[in-house]
């Protein structure tokens, strides 16, 4: 017995036996987790390689797909095979194969973006490092998430490190963030261990993790949530210990821990805080229902204590939290309400975006994790229904079907559903892994399989791995980026990562320097995020008037100046491509309608308009001014 | 003393090197080394005083490494209402003042060991990777390394059209000067001819000759009456305007 599952033996929730091995075979495997680093390192050097080769202009050539996709099965295989693997696997051995995994697709998702930041959501943090970096000051102005500022444990994290080693922010940015993700697959690694009993189980319950669609990309990225994580997942490990303590000596310790992770939670991320509260309001609910009084104190405890942190919080400091979530959260509340009313139901965007198998895909996923868990409910029932803990993840996987109808029967709920999912994986891989265990050893047991044990064994260890791989490659296709922008590439109109070039950033610094930060600006999708993040200026969201119309009419002269803007960036190239995502501006009422691109008579109006002003032109980009013009004038 | 406390030296004396560091502006790789150790112990020194000897392996590296990322998130709080900047300064106070106070917290409890626990061992089973295994792993880092080498390369090698940048603004300091720049991304040293126009009649021209990456820029007197132009041409085509900015005016015409 090691030293760690020696400190794991003090309070083993699940009696080892419930989950041990079928004794097919329990001989070492010949691919030991060192080759198995050799392989998903050379997966990600086929990436590498390959969006190098989409760089240089190769992005659409018909072997750049593959090679992207056999890159990706060079990581996930061995990783896959080896953790259902039937061979003897050791507790250090399972969890390098899960940090090889996290860290390989995190290595992934740095390629792809390796010498700046260019995803939307990263450029608004980044812009809020970047004040405090520049003014010393905490809760700064920022026009692009104004809800940033008032949630700066990311950026106070990444502005320490920068400041004490000299880094950049995006290389501070990286480490922090790239650190974060990896920790909090340790907790849960650590947590779903203890909950199980078994190494095994949680290292599966990490792969079923790893198929959740943003764990790639979204859940790795420099935001907030991804240093929030960490945090909520070690206030519940503390819950765990706290519950599992008897001398009072050693709570103590466990509570300043849980105490200090809580309100870092809070200080980092409001939905992180809100799930955090919910996470420990389940736990305590599972500690009442197996009767465990000790665990339910506890976690009802520091329920108490992070929501009174995370109230304080709101009352004292980021009062707009609540204005921030209420549209979202009240939309779909009011959506789900017209359902049961048997009023409308909005069409799901997933079902109108992406290729067919991108969807078939999407679709068998959704069922395979929806039989899984009911599946380890029927396990739970059966086997744990005394285990507090995994009574408790009983509880929280009952979300993974509230997200399905959410993403099938709610307007636009495909992208809560989808921000949801980084905290339903875990009740709901928890549960699909002891589906999958159970499923596997019952199908090993059966005599067909005894009988030609050769052959069979590795028959159903091979379904297992093709069910899993078809789970996580559900996640990475139906993922970010998302098909149309897979690999990185030359400019494309509205297209996320790959708007952003160097005329665009040249044209945000020049906005930045020439007239200062906080301008209000009209500008298309694939602008935006640049010119809002590195230029720091205030964009407008619904201004697609502004470039569809021909001339200058009333009632955008009406709207102009309902919506103060001053500026107005035109990208010449919105009259030569169709939008890559589907909309040229961030509220389009078009999107996915265009089948020509934007008349280029409505985008040079402006030269026409009396009094606008011409102030910069780059080319595809030119900036017109509209103050004192026929706009603002009579 | 019951146990070694080479722990508490090191920690103690990183905090002393990165402020040294940072006082004589040590090289970028000997501060980054430093700077990132800097980060990382206070997260270890809680550790060592918050979790009992019984937690060890993953869990004790996990929860000592998050609880050093929440060193700045709380202590950037203290620092802001303390009033003291967030810049380099106030953060190596925040993480000496966290490393040398864990220290001598941590100095005072090993000397006496709690009641009821043994004093911890001072020697741990070792961890042996064999050496096959260990040159798999670092062969591993060293390809994911090339990796992220080749797709950096990939970005600096990415062929981006060039262009150039032309502007005519009001200053922010004064509404009565213009700014009048050029600024050359064409990827090569280019030629330029600027004509400024004043309500259409040239009033300058000047050949200006960049560098890549290099701008040129000069202040305009302008009142507000009439129309200032600027027509930028790229050398040796004078027939078309490259770029052409000008200021408002009451009937506007333009490419």
């Amino acid at each position: 017995m090691t030293a760690a599952e020696e400190s794991i033996s003090n309070r083993p929730t699940v009696p080892l036996e419930a989950v041990g091995p079928a004794s097919v075979s329990a001989a070492r495997s010949r691919l030991p987790v060192s080759a198995v680093a050799l392989i998903a390192a050379t997966g990600v050097l086929v990436v590498a390689a390959v969006y190098t080769a989409g760089r240089l202009g190769h992005a659409e050539a018909w072997w750049a797909d593959l090679a992207y996709w056999l890159g990706q099965l060079l990581i996930l295989i061995p990783v896959a095979a080896r953790l259902l693997s039937r061979r003897a696997l050791a507790a250090s051995e399972t969890v390098t194969l899960v940090v090889v995994l996290t860290v390989a697709e995190y290595l992934v998702k740095v390629c792809y973006s390796p010498a700046a930041f260019t995803y939307v959501d990263e450029l608004m943090h980044w812009r809020t490092a970047t004040d405090i970096a520049q003014t010393g000051k905490l809760f700064t102005a920022n026009d692009l998430l104004p809800i940033s500022p008032y949630y700066p444990g990311l950026e106070e994290a990444t502005n320490a490190l920068a400041s004490v080693s000299g880094l950049s922010i995006f290389t501070s940015g990286l480490i922090v963030a790239g650190v974060a993700h990896l920790l909090f697959v340790c907790v849960l690694f650590v947590l779903f261990r203890y909950v199980s009993g078994s190494h095994r189980i949680a290292g599966v319950a990490l792969l079923l993790y790893a198929s959740e669609s943003l764990f790639q990309s979204f859940d790795s990225m420099f935001v907030y949530q991804t240093l929030a994580l960490p945090f909520l997942g070690l206030t519940v490990l503390a819950v765990y210990r706290l519950a599992a303590r008897q001398e009072a000596g050693r709570c103590i310790g466990w509570f300043i821990i849980a105490a200090l992770a809580a309100f870092a939670t809070v200080v980092t991320h409001h939905v992180t805080s809100f799930v955090l509260v919910a996470t420990l309001e389940v736990i305590t609910l599972g500690a009442l229902v197996a009767r465990d009084r000790r665990l339910a104190a506890w976690a009802s405890t520091l329920a108490v204590v992070s929501a009174a942190a995370f109230g304080a919080w709101i009352v004292f400091v980021a009062p707009s939290t609540v204005g921030y979530l209420q549209p979202v959260a009240g939309g779909a509340l009011q959506d789900v309400l017209a359902i049961l009313a048997g009023g409308h139901h909005g069409v799901p965007i997933s079902t109108l975006n992406g290729p067919l198998g991108n969807q078939a895909l999407s679709a068998v996923a959704t069922l395979i994790i929806s039989v899984l868990v009911a599946v380890g409910w029927w396990q739970v029932w059966r086997r744990y229904r005394r285990q507090p803990w995994v009574v408790a993840m009983a509880i929280g996987a009952v979300t993974w079907y509230v997200i399905v109808a959410v993403r099938l029967f709610v307007a636009d709920g495909s992208e809560l559903a989808g921000r949801a999912s980084t905290f339903v994986f875990v009740p709901a891989g928890f549960m699909a892994a002891l589906a999958v265990i159970r499923l596997t050893d019952n199908s090993l047991r059966q005599p067909v399989i005894r009988a030609n044990v050769r052959w069979g064994a590795p028959a159903v260890v091979a379904a297992a791995v093709v069910v899993a791989l078809a789970l996580v490659l559900n996640g990475l296709v139906n993922g970010w980026p998302p098909y149309w922008e897979r690999l990185p590439g030359p400019y494309q109109v509205a297209g996320a990562e790959r708007s952003v070039g160097p005329e665009q950033v040249a044209s945000a610094d020049w906005a930045l320097e020439q007239l200062g930060p906080h301008n209000r600006f009209a500008t298309d999708e694939g602008d935006m995020p640049v010119l809002a993040g590195y230029g720091d200026q205030d964009t407008v969201d619904d201004d697609g008037y502004l470039y569809t119309s021909l001339a200058v009419t009333p009632a955008d002269v009406q709207r102009v100046q309902d919506q103060f803007i001053g500026y107005v960036l035109v990208d010449r190239r919105l009259s030569e491509m169709l939008p890559a995502s589907g909309q040229y501006f961030t509220v389009d009422p078009n999107a996915g309608k265009y089948t020509r691109p934007l008349p280029l008579a409505g985008l040079t109006k402006f030269n026409h308009v009396p009094g606008v002003a011409r102030v910069y032109d780059s080319g595809n980009i030119v900036i017109y001014d509209l103050w004192g013009s026929a706009y603002y004038g009579p | 003393m019951g146990r070694s406390q080479t722990d508490v030296v090191a920690t103690a004396l990183v905090a002393v090197l990165a402020c040294v560091a940072a006082a004589v502006g040590a090289p970028a790789p000997a501060m980054a080394v430093l700077g990132i150790a800097l980060f990382a112990a206070p997260g270890y020194l809680l550790g060592q005083l918050l979790l009992d000897s019984r937690t060890t392996g993953l869990e004790r590296v996990v929860v000592s490494a998050v609880l050093a990322l929440a060193v700045p998130v709380i202590g950037g709080l203290y620092l802001y209402a303390a009033r003291v900047p967030l810049h380099r300064p106030g953060w190596l106070g925040l993480f000496a003042g966290v490393i040398f106070a864990c220290d001598v917290a941590l100095l005072l409890r090993r000397r006496v060991p709690p009641p009821g626990q043994p004093a911890p061992a001072t020697t741990r089973p070792a961890w042996r990777v064999p050496r096959w295994h260990a040159a798999a792993f670092a062969a591993a880092v060293v390809i994911a390394g090339c990796g992220v080498g080749l797709a950096r390369i990939g970005v600096a090698r990415q062929p981006q059209p060039g262009f150039t940048q032309l502007w005519l603004s009001q200053q922010r300091q004064n509404a009565h000067v213009l700014s009048l720049g050029v600024g050359n991304d064409q990827g090569s040293t280019t030629s330029y001819r600027l004509v400024l126009l004043r309500d259409g009649r040239p009033i300058t021209t000047r050949n200006i000759t960049l560098a890549d990456g290099q701008t040129w820029q000069q202040s305009v007197p302008f009142s507000g009456k009439g129309t200032l132009a600027a027509d930028l041409y790229r050398l040796p085509d004078l027939a078309h305007p490259y770029r052409h900015v000008f200021t408002g005016r009451a009937e506007a015409a333009g490419p």
